[in-house]
């Protein structure tokens, strides 16, 4: 049990990752605003369209604001829960907004005892043509919000372009991570080639890279099919795309320099040098190149894989773990190969 | 003798190789004249665009044939010979610093040839020329690398053109966006940020080829 403990823990890991990231439900949030032309002073009626939402089940609890800030409130005159994605409501608009502009924006913020409380992404827009900031302060700041409710459960959150997509982070992201550790640990094996010339270390570094390659081609599919799910094609030749594209070419060229030579002596000692050249050219292009570009992508400024803000901590908890895990299934899965590997150069030796 | 002297003899050497056995030269001259010829006739007429992707393949490939020779037109024995009185990074980086200076006669030869058939449409020459020069020493670095490494196999030029294509491409890349500045097709006021990512690569290249090459010739 003791040499076996960590293709446990990766496997644990694993199974903690599938079944946690993809049973947690999603956070209840607002997908839709169906809204008229809003001025000041009328009465308006907004309906909203929720996702994960249980608005026919809170029935008469369901609770919603127009804000903006923490101090500008406006509670809702009426609201009708439609069925359990659907919610009308009827707001009185004061004369005045509480600011001296023409135009300005308030998000809805609901609650109800089931879902807990959550904004809404999208915004309102209400114009005014008369302007009285100092009356429009004070009328927008007789309401109070109190009470909030709290969602019970663990979840994970919403964003209206990903929806349930957003668990692909688990495999698409933590995999590229994984890919990268690889690897670093290929380019390790092979250093450790060219100072000792020993062929373990060079076959190690071979089976190292062959499973980074393999994590990089599921990290690009994965990708592909996010992109489908959010971008609308699998495909959009965005700079993110093509930079990856052209990294895993490199390593696939890494396997066609290993075929072009029959002596394994020359083999391993060019194929080492010629993988940490490609592991040299693909910082720049994971990680520098492509924050230059603009690009679909998140994450232009510091990581070019996320940005910190798609990130909440219940993600965290999954995501973490993931890239532990994918590394340790891969290694296990390097441990097989290179025990193969073994075999058939010890029956090669005792064949001539 | 000291790298430096050391680098500037083998540079010496391989001027005066190439001067003696001109065919070489004269093989990538014709290569750029006929591909010039070849796109005057097909187009005519060139858009500025068309001439930046035109410009960038004529002399990636120009740059490719012109190297792939770099370590097999002498025969084994004497570079044995080399390595056996010379420091093996002052051949490499003699050989880096030999295949930049010919890419840049090439390219400039290339801009020449295709602005004589084609019109000129750089508007920015300085930063044209700057193009030029990182592009030269960024493909002389990764070619006279990789031209290294498949110099050992039997079949160097396929394995060249496969192992080279996609680590240039980084450096294309910033390369086309730097001439299309250059020509005006678009305007970026950031480019020298780019030129900076440039040369960071080079640099990185050519510390990584100069560590690794070295191990690379002894067989």
């Amino acid at each position: 049990m003791k040499r076996f403990w960590w293709k446990a823990l990766g496997v644990l890991i694993l199974l903690y990752v599938f079944a946690v990231g993809l049973l947690t439900p999603i956070k209840p949030g607002i997908a839709e605003l169906k809204v008229g032309n809003a001025k000041a002073g009328q009465t308006i009626t907004i309906e909203a369209v929720g996702y994960n939402t249980h608005f026919a089940e809170a029935a008469n609890s369901n609770r919603v604001w127009l804000v903006q800030g923490a101090d500008f409130v406006l509670p809702a005159l009426q609201v009708n829960a439609l069925n359990e994605n659907m919610l009308s409501l009827q707001f009185d608009l004061p004369p005045f907004l509480p600011s001296a502009k023409k135009r300005e924006e308030f998000s809805l913020l609901f609650d109800n005892p089931i879902d807990g409380r959550f904004i809404s992404e999208q915004t309102i827009a209400i114009t005014q043509d008369s302007i009285d900031s100092q009356q429009g302060k004070a009328l927008w700041s007789a309401a109070k919000v109190e009470d909030l409710s709290d969602r019970a459960g663990m979840a994970f959150p919403y964003l209206a372009q990903l929806k349930e997509t957003i668990r692909n982070l688990y495999f698409h992201v933590s995999l590229w991570f994984a890919m990268t550790i690889l690897f670093i640990a290929a380019m390790v094996f092979s250093i450790r080639y060219l100072r000792h010339f020993r062929e373990e270390d060079d076959r190690k570094a071979k089976i190292l890279t062959t499973i980074g390659l393999m994590y990089g081609v599921l990290g690009i599919i994965t990708g592909a099919i996010w992109a489908k799910n959010t971008w609308g094609a699998y495909w959009s030749w965005d700079p993110k795309q093509n930079m990856t594209a052209i990294a895993l070419l490199i390593y696939f060229a890494y396997f066609v320099l290993r075929n072009a030579f029959e002596d394994q002596e020359k083999k391993a000692r060019l194929a080492a040098v010629y993988n940490i050249f490609a592991f040299a050219t693909l910082i720049p292009l994971t990680y520098i190149l492509p924050r230059m570009a603009e690009s679909l992508h998140p994450g232009a400024e510091g990581n070019p894989g996320l940005a910190s803000q798609d990130l909440d901590s219940t993600m965290r908890m999954v995501f973490y773990p993931a890239i532990i895990g994918w590394t340790l299934l891969g290694l296990w899965i390097g441990q097989i190969y290179l025990r193969a590997e073994r075999l058939k150069a010890k029956l090669l030796d005792d064949f001539t | 003798m000291n790298l430096f002297k050391e680098t500037l003899v083998l540079l010496r050497k391989e001027a005066l190789l190439e001067l003696r056995m001109n065919y070489a030269i004269s093989g990538i001259l014709l290569y750029v004249f006929s591909t010039v010829f070849i796109v005057y006739v097909a187009f005519v007429q060139l858009q500025p665009q068309v001439w930046n992707a035109l410009f960038w393949i004529i002399t990636l490939f120009a740059s490719v044939n012109a190297i792939v020779k770099s370590f097999i037109q002498e025969n084994s024995a004497r570079q044995l010979y080399y390595y056996s009185i010379a420091n093996p990074i002052a051949i490499l980086l003699s050989k880096i610093i030999y295949n930049a200076l010919l890419l840049m006669v090439l390219s400039v030869l290339c801009w020449v040839g295709l602005g004589f058939v084609g019109g000129n449409p750089v508007k920015d020459v300085g930063q044209f020329v700057l193009a030029i020069f990182l592009a030269s020493v960024g493909f002389s670095i990764t070619f006279t690398f990789i031209s290294a490494i498949s110099a050992k196999a039997d079949n160097s030029a396929t394995l060249m053109a496969i192992l080279s294509f996609p680590l240039v491409i980084p450096i294309l890349l910033t390369l086309i966006k730097l001439s299309a500045n250059a020509l005006r097709l678009l305007n970026d006021t950031g480019i020298m940020k780019d030129v900076w990512a440039l040369v960071g690569i080079d640099l990185m290249l050519l510390a990584v080829a100069l560590v690794l090459y070295p191990f690379l010739w002894k067989d």
